[in-house]
């Protein structure tokens, strides 16, 4: 990489150049893919009355923030959910809010990745960051809400995103999270009608 | 209402005193995170937007405070530029030290926390974390022998039996939890040393990969937050070929000491190593900081500057602008106290001052009115007064006149104010004869002084008493003179007429009586004598009757012309027109037209004039009469009769002016020819141009004669005319033609 980036510069022209940076985007696909979370889809389903959510998130970790992770930073990602009631001339009403938790870490005696559940407290560790990733992005069966609680006549929608908890990072690093693309972790809202 | 709000709040001192405090608070804020205290850490993105909000609001006040000023010494207002100076000193005041205490702080954060870090702290963490690992590793190979052992003992158990045989082996070994798991993750026994743990610890994603390998799985797992656990996981033989494979999960705790130690070696390098990471943002943060706190104090040091400029420049500025408006003459400006200071003290004065000079100046207004009230009643005065009064100052110039002066003297003396009486003389060399006199006077210093003069003009012989008086020089007078005089022209002549008048009426009366008797006894005697004498003295007494009755005759003639003019009838006015009289009298004239040539020059436009008819004619009689008379012994005789309308000084009249070709008048007899008995004809009673003169002056004009430079003597009559508006604007001005014809 490095002595390819030598041999970049070592092109006189500007065309060259930028011709350069063309072939090095096709030849490592992988620096072109950006960091950042997505939500891939949401499911929802009745059990027992009670609505439960499947969703499946892509969370891509940025250079900077696998670097912090593994020097012992502590990162919380943020799952949030909202159930909103959908009104024609006025602004949707949120009816239910779901935040769930989970706190990554590196254990560097173990040199394992534990994840916490920040609402049920389980624990669980992963030798590789992949794997502890891919633990998170499958959510299978989170209770979201009673539907004795929902009106029958009333349509409602879910949104859900995910993101990087920037405040919970150590206060030095925030000034800088807030304005740099590394930690701009987040996802779109996503929405989803509640179905029945 | 939301504006005035905003700009008392920006303009009074709570701004400083809020800003102080955010200043306060971010200092605070930097020490506690630099001691990495967790209340701060919870506010601290709260803190920072705070302050960033402060910088911002101060950035907006000095930004708006540097356009006012700008405006300011553009406009080039009062104090604007004092206010520049000192906003610009205490900018530079302020700033220095602060600046230069910055750089040094950055040095100085810098080395300091690139001191924390050390290359041997760092090797020797990371070699106690490998000799943590190492040693438990030891403990990890024995306990992999003890489980594989187990799983042997295992195997041989048949599912009915081999949860009874995992609680025995766990008992047996002392491991915290053991489970059997199929090579899919279900579980088929467990037995674990905490009866209240339900679920099992699961598979680690690295397990099957190492069994599927045909390895055993060993691992160190954090069980929870401080206990470490030690996983091992193997595989249980199958007894038969279609059985399929278990896997056997056991969990043992690392013995208390050895856990506490592995967390301390834990703890320690994770916080370095978090440390060691955090060392580029703890920087940025910190000198993030620290520049919030300098820009903090710089700007709220500059906007204070602007506010105490502000302040202290206001009295200032006071001053400045009550100083003008005292220089323009506005001496009611009172100024605010701005405190007990010395310039409080200086307003006060100027207060004071101005408060001095607005009583001062009010006084004298007073003063200058009264004296302006004075002015105007003395001048009512004079202007009422029927005697001509001019003053003088010290230096002799004219400085007061009034309206019966310029009507005596027949001048506008507005122009001769301010003029020595010398000057005045050359302007008009009608007056030398008054400057002359007037100047002798005032040269000599004479204190009191009366004197008579007669004056010659247009207008005739003038004869005006003059009477001076110096003034005293006091504090409100400068001294100077005061002349006041009286035309005593027609008081002479009313006194002389009268005297007249007496002497014709007693003439009359004790004349008239005997010269009947005289008469008639002179025709008695020549009637009674005549034929009785002899020849030669009746020639004698017919002689000697004939003079007595003659001169009785005279005489009579004379008594009954005193007569007339003593007691005139009344007059009977009534519209005339002046032309057609002269003409019908002219007509009168012309049967002796050899001797005399009557000339008639007549203004086509003249005015009627409201006079009485008989007398008038009588006039034109005397006037002709008297020109016949002197020049008498002269052949043949040239009179000129012309009629002209004149406008002079706003009044109108009819000029009638009657030019003999006689010998003229001598100079003497110029000033008393209008009296009765002055003539120097050989013929005529003597009267005759007196009645002229007493009838002109009965309708209310005047009369003057002239002598012309060659032979002949012209006597003018200026009559008032009917006031007629019509003709006044018809008529023209024929002056030059009709004199020149008359003339010739």
């Amino acid at each position: 990489m490095h002595s390819f980036a030598n041999q970049i510069n070592n092109l006189s022209t500007r065309h060259h150049r930028i011709g350069g940076l063309i072939l090095a985007v096709l030849l490592f696909p992988g620096l072109a893919q950006a960091a950042g979370f997505t939500v891939r889809s949401v499911e929802t389903r009745m059990q027992d009355e009670v609505y439960l959510v499947d969703t499946n998130l892509q969370l891509d970790f940025s250079e900077e923030a696998q670097k912090a992770l593994q020097s012992g930073i502590p990162i919380i990602i943020l799952l949030d959910i909202e159930v909103e009631k959908l009104r024609s001339w006025w602004w949707n009403k949120t009816v239910a809010t779901l935040q769930q938790g989970y706190l990554l870490l590196y254990h560097a005696l173990t040199e394992k990745y534990i994840v916490n559940n920040l609402n049920s407290g389980a624990q669980s560790d992963y030798t590789s960051l992949g794997a502890t990733l891919s633990a998170i992005e499958k959510v299978i069966g989170l209770p979201l809400i009673d539907s004795g609680l929902l009106d029958k006549e009333e349509r409602y929608r879910l949104k859900l995103r995910v993101h990087l908890d920037i405040e919970s990072l150590p206060a030095p690093m925030r000034p800088l999270a807030y304005v740099s693309s590394d930690w701009q972790l987040a996802s779109d809202w996503y929405t989803w009608p509640l179905q029945r | 209402m939301a504006i005035t709000a905003l700009k008392r709040f920006t303009s009074g001192s709570t701004p400083v005193v809020l800003l102080i405090a955010l200043l306060l608070a971010s200092l605070y804020l930097l020490s506690g995170s630099t001691q990495n205290s967790v209340l701060f850490d919870r506010f601290y993105s709260l803190l920072l937007g705070i302050n960033i909000l402060a910088i911002l609001l101060l950035f907006v006040l000095i930004g708006k405070n540097i356009y006012s000023l700008f405006r300011q010494y553009r406009s080039r207002a009062t104090g604007s530029r004092l206010t520049t100076r000192l906003v610009i000193m205490f900018i530079i005041l302020s700033v220095t030290p602060v600046s230069v205490v910055y750089y040094f702080s950055l040095q100085f954060l810098q080395r300091g926390i690139d001191s924390w870090f050390d290359i041997r702290v760092e090797k020797a963490l990371g070699d106690a974390i490998e000799l943590s690992q190492a040693s438990l590793g030891i403990r990890m190979q024995e306990l992999l022998r003890e489980t594989q052992l187990m799983a042997e003992k295992l195997q041989a158990s048949p599912d009915e039996l081999v949860a009874l045989a995992l609680n025995d082996q766990r008992s047996l070994t002392g491991a915290a939890e053991m489970t059997i798991f199929t090579t899919a993750g279900k579980i088929i026994a467990s037995s674990s040393k905490d009866m209240e743990k339900l679920i099992p610890q699961q598979l680690a994603d690295t397990t099957y990969m190492s069994i599927n390998q045909g390895q055993p799985d060993i691992a160190l797992a954090p069980l929870s937050e401080k206990a470490l656990a030690i996983r091992i996981a193997v595989e249980l033989q199958a007894q038969s070929p279609l059985a399929e494979k278990r896997i056997l999960q056991a969990l043992f705790e690392v013995p208390e000491r050895i856990n506490i130690l592995a967390d301390s070696v834990q703890t320690a390098f994770g916080d370095y190593n978090e440390l060691a990471y955090l060392r580029i943002p703890l920087k940025y943060s910190f000198i993030l900081t620290l520049s919030l706190v300098l820009l903090l104090s710089i700007l709220t040091a500059i906007w204070a500057a602007f506010y105490y400029s502000h302040r202290m420049m206001a009295p200032i500025t006071d001053l400045v602008e009550g100083t003008r408006a005292v220089a323009d003459g506005d001496y009611d400006k009172r100024l605010p106290l701005p405190g007990r200071d010395e310039l409080g003290f200086l307003v006060h004065s100027f207060n004071e001052m101005t408060d001095k000079i607005a009583r001062a100046t009010n006084t004298a207004r007073i003063n200058r009115l009264e004296a302006e009230q004075q002015n105007a009643y003395l001048e009512v005065v004079l202007a009422h007064l029927n005697s001509g009064v001019l003053t003088f100052d010290e230096q002799l110039c004219l400085h007061t006149t009034n309206a019966t002066a310029e009507q005596i003297l027949n001048l506008k003396l507005q122009a001769y104010h301010g003029k020595t009486i010398q000057q005045m003389a050359n302007l008009n060399p009608r007056l030398q004869q008054i400057s002359d006199m007037i100047d002798q006077h005032l040269t000599n210093n004479d204190h009191e002084w009366r004197e008579e003069i007669t004056l010659f003009g247009e207008t005739g012989r003038q004869i005006i008493m003059l009477r001076g008086t110096t003034l005293p020089h006091t504090v409100t007078l400068q001294g100077g003179h005061v002349v006041v005089f009286d035309d005593i022209t027609n008081l002479l002549q009313a006194q002389r007429n009268a005297a007249w008048g007496e002497v014709a009426r007693r003439l009359a009366h004790e004349i008239k009586n005997p010269l009947t008797p005289i008469q008639l006894s002179a025709e008695r005697l020549r009637h009674k004598y005549l034929q009785q004498m002899d020849a030669e003295d009746a020639e004698l007494l017919d002689r000697s009757t004939h003079t007595i009755v003659q001169q009785v005759e005279t005489l009579k003639q004379m008594v009954k012309a005193f007569s007339d003019y003593a007691r005139m009838p009344k007059l009977q006015l009534e519209p005339l027109d002046l032309n057609r009289l002269i003409a019908e009298t002219r007509d009168l004239y012309s049967h002796d037209e050899e001797q005399v040539i009557i000339q008639l020059s007549l203004e086509e436009n003249l005015p009627l004039i409201e006079a009485d008819t008989g007398r008038m004619r009588q006039l034109l009689h005397n006037l002709i009469k008297n020109a016949l008379e002197v020049v008498a012994k002269k052949a043949p005789l040239q009179i000129s009769l012309s009629t002209r309308f004149v406008e002079q000084h706003g009044s109108q009249y009819a000029e009638v002016r009657v030019i003999d070709n006689g010998p003229g008048i001598p100079e003497d007899m110029l000033g008393q020819l209008f009296e009765p008995y002055v003539t120097s004809k050989p013929k005529g009673t003597g009267l005759g141009l007196a009645i002229v003169k007493k009838i002109v002056e009965e309708h209310g004009g005047i009369i003057h004669a002239e002598s012309l430079p060659n032979s002949g003597a012209s006597i003018i009559l200026h009559l008032p005319v009917l006031n007629n508006p019509t003709v006044r604007t018809e008529q023209t001005e024929p002056e030059t033609g009709t004199k020149s014809d008359a003339v010739a």
